[in-house]
């Protein structure tokens, strides 16, 4: 008798978008048929591909759906669709339109991904949908900020460019670049994966070592964060946290908190941008695996125990782990976040 | 204005929690009189930048709003409080995308939209004006106009509830004792003759324009400001009476060329007694539209007259406040418009360089600060900056009453000598 293979399945907690209850404790994300392949979060909505090769829409969105698809992007404006040996960009309103607003037919010999990454360049999903990038780049991942991008290169190098009024391209000014210009400050690291966030950036070396830049605002780069410093409470009886069972190594981490606190605002310094990549110091000297990025929080997940680690928006500048998943028997494998929600994969151990 | 009596419109009903207290149910009553009658006369319009998903946000506040009980039953106003929320951070969001000037206007009227929201939800239940204040003026100084400038209008209703404790005569006595407007023990630069900036008394318009406008060479005016209310009215006191509670946003470090120069919120009591009467570390509120959000204070000042030789509309003049303790420091730079001065309270040293000086004065290479110098005008590197010192000047110390008029992109450098509140006015 075969044994049955380990439960593997998708978890979701923070803002559900158009459904109800919003907000909350982790979720089981509703299975598919096939399983669930890709996740793709937008603002009001998810987008998933399934095992089969089917499109799933969650959230604020309705109507006829186009099949065969291999990945997708979301956004607010339109959903950008690989489908086959197309890209293809769908308006969105109630629901989908009757037909493309876009599309980019490949050649043959062509691979399109992983998206955004395309032949000749990179797709978005709003107007123009295709920009070009030179081709000497090679690019292997590329990830899109609300105001810049970034892409990891052959040799594991990153490359930034667009607006930097918030440190998040790492070349160390607030100034524009209009091309990819590499981050000097990594050059010499190879790096293994990159992620964007809202107005942030983070990447991770091949050795599993975490490097920030950008916006610290809601301490999503996990330094020190004056405007949740002002908010803190001074007893730790006081601290509030979300409903997530199981939070025991949580609420040690949280106490660690409210006694710095307490030790005064004036005993740290405080960042609110960080315009060079900074090396973090995670807890137990975990090495990452995995890194997402939300608007204005990250999620990692670590190697050895597939703790994930994220900071919350306006609550955290702490790497805190999330209890719920050794607490449940599971062990993350895959973490996606969405703009104001994080999606976890995780497998019974 | 007839209350309605359709389904959809407002609930005439005093809310259940506010009965508790009468006062509460007046400024229920007061502010609900400001909203349009009907559900269908609060427009959402929107270009379609404001995707369908937020539209649909801002609809079901607005249905819960008029809809049947109104903000009264606690979990109906749990829920349009949790959407006002979503509205706010999400257009929040948009806000900080991109430079201030390329935000979409429409994504400003959302935000306002959502704090209006927020806003109606806190007034239902007693207890939080100060906070509903504070809503009210993110909207003001973060969004954009709607419902014919409703929060403005919102807040003058909350501002007569909001009792803070009465500060004893003993209390004020103490504090203006403590703290003269002047400050005798600042040293003041000297002026060399050939550096002095004329002083022309109320000259006509024709002599100004031909004398000064029109060669574009700076002058200080007396005698034109002397009718204005705040000249005589403005004190420390009265400014915590118009606007203690409201929300400014101030600047935080000795200069904006500063490493650790930052900008925060905070009301005007708080800066008050923070900056001014403590004076720990420097805070200025800066170049603030604060006429605009506070129109009270509006009416104590006047446009003047020698803006109307300009080209452009009266409406387009932009009025700034300039608010700070003694030592406050504007770096020697330059702006693109026209400037008039007004000085109202306390002395400011003043330092113009003509714009033909420009090669002398190393102007930062970056665009976010090529209109401003990297010298350190009384304190040079010349080291660094050899040419500075070959570079003329003008210079004044201007005092309560003096206008002075810096022409288009003429470089000035500003310190405060005393307690000082300026009056700019930006015009073409």
């Amino acid at each position: 008798m075969a044994e049955p293979g380990p439960q593997r399945g998708w978890f979701v907690f923070g803002f559900r978008g158009f459904a109800e209850p919003r907000g909350g404790g982790a979720r089981r994300v509703e299975p598919e048929p096939g399983g669930i392949r890709v996740v793709r979060p937008a603002w009001s909505y998810t987008g998933l591909v399934t095992g089969r090769g089917r499109l799933a829409l969650r959230g604020w969105l309705a109507g006829a759906l186009p099949g065969h698809c291999q990945d997708l992007l979301p956004s607010e404006s339109h959903v950008l669709l690989l489908r086959g040996a197309t890209l293809e960009a769908w308006a969105r309103g109630k629901g989908l339109c009757a037909g493309p607003a876009w599309r980019w037919p490949l050649h043959p010999g062509e691979a399109a991904g992983p998206l955004p990454l395309a032949p000749g360049g990179y797709v978005t999903p709003r107007p123009p949908f295709l920009c070009p990038l030179p081709p000497a780049l090679r690019a292997r991942k590329l990830v899109l900020g609300h105001e810049h991008a970034a892409l990891l290169g052959p040799a594991g190098t990153v490359y930034t460019w667009g607006c930097g009024r918030h440190g998040q391209l790492g070349h160390g000014g607030l100034e524009p670049v209009s091309e990819p210009r590499l981050v000097e400050a990594l050059h010499g690291v190879p790096m293994g994966d990159v992620a964007a966030g809202g107005w942030h950036s983070v990447s991770v070396s091949e050795g599993g070592d975490l490097y920030v830049w950008g916006w610290n605002e809601s301490g999503q780069l996990a330094l020190p964060s004056k405007a949740l410093a002002e908010k803190r409470p001074p007893a730790a009886a006081s601290v509030s946290q979300p409903e997530e069972p199981g939070c025991g190594a949580g609420k040690a981490e949280l106490k660690l908190v409210s006694h710095e606190a307490a030790l005064g605002a004036e005993a740290v310094d405080f960042i609110s941008i960080q315009a060079f990549p900074a090396l973090l110091d995670l807890p137990a000297g975990s090495e990452v695996s995995k890194v997402s990025c939300g608007s204005r929080h990250t999620a990692a997940v670590t190697r050895k125990y597939g703790q994930l680690g994220h900071n919350e928006t306006a609550s955290s500048d702490q790497p805190r782990q999330v209890g719920y998943f050794p607490a449940n028997g599971l062990t993350v494998e895959d973490v996606v976040c969405g703009p104001w929600n994080t999606y976890i994969c995780a497998v019974e151990k | 204005m007839s209350r309605p009596s359709s389904p959809e419109g407002l609930a005439t009903s005093s809310c259940p929690a506010a009965d508790q207290v009468s006062a509460g149910n007046t400024m229920w009553a007061d502010i609900r009189a400001l909203l349009p009658n009907t559900k269908e006369d609060l427009k959402l319009d929107f270009s379609e930048k404001v995707e369908e998903s937020v539209i649909s946000l801002l609809q079901q506040a607005r249905d819960l709003l008029y809809g049947a009980g109104s903000l009264c039953s606690g979990s109906t106003r749990e829920t349009c409080l949790q959407v006002s929320e979503i509205i706010i951070d999400y257009s929040w969001e948009k806000l900080n995308i991109g430079t201030w000037r390329d935000v979409d206007k429409d994504w400003r009227r959302v935000y306002s939209y959502g704090c209006l929201f927020k806003v109606l939800c806190m007034c239902s239940e007693q207890g939080t004006i100060a906070e509903t204040i504070r809503v009210c003026d993110m909207g003001l100084l973060m969004g954009a106009s709607i419902l014919d400038n409703i929060l403005v209008r919102i807040i003058n209703v909350l501002q007569k509830h909001l009792t803070y404790g009465k500060r004893s005569a003993e209390e004020d006595t103490k504090e203006s004792c403590r703290k003269k407007i002047r400050n005798d023990h600042t040293t003041v630069p000297s002026i060399k003759s050939e550096e002095v900036i004329p002083r022309l008394h109320c000259p006509s318009l024709e002599h100004f324009r031909d004398n000064y406008m029109i060669p574009q060479k700076p002058v200080i005016l007396e005698g034109i400001v002397d009718h204005w209310p705040c000249m005589k009215k403005w004190s420390l006191d009265y400014l915590r009476q118009i606007a203690g509670c409201r929300t400014v946003p101030v600047e935080v470090g000795s200069r904006y060329t500063d490493e650790e120069w930052s900008q925060t919120l905070m009301i005007v009591n708080d800066f008050i007694d923070q900056y001014i009467v403590n004076k720990n570390s420097i805070g200025y509120l800066a170049q603030h539209q604060l006429f605009d959000q506070i129109p009270e204070l509006k009416q104590d000042i006047c446009i003047p007259d020698y803006c109307s030789l300009g080209e452009g509309e009266e409406d387009n003049i932009t009025i700034n406040a300039w608010f700070g303790p003694e030592g406050t420091i504007s770096p020697l730079h330059q702006d693109p418009q026209q400037n008039f001065l007004v000085q109202v309270i306390g002395r400011k040293y003043i330092r113009l360089y003509s714009p033909q000086e420009s090669e002398n004065l190393y102007p930062h290479e970056t665009q976010i600060l090529h209109n401003t110098s990297q010298v350190d005008v009384e304190d040079p590197d010349l080291v660094k900056f050899p040419k500075f010192e070959r570079a003329a000047f003008q210079a004044c110390i201007l005092t309560p009453g003096q206008v002075l008029f810096i022409p288009v992109k003429y470089w000035h450098y500003v310190r405060s000598l005393d307690v000082s509140f300026s009056v700019s006015f930006w015009w073409l």
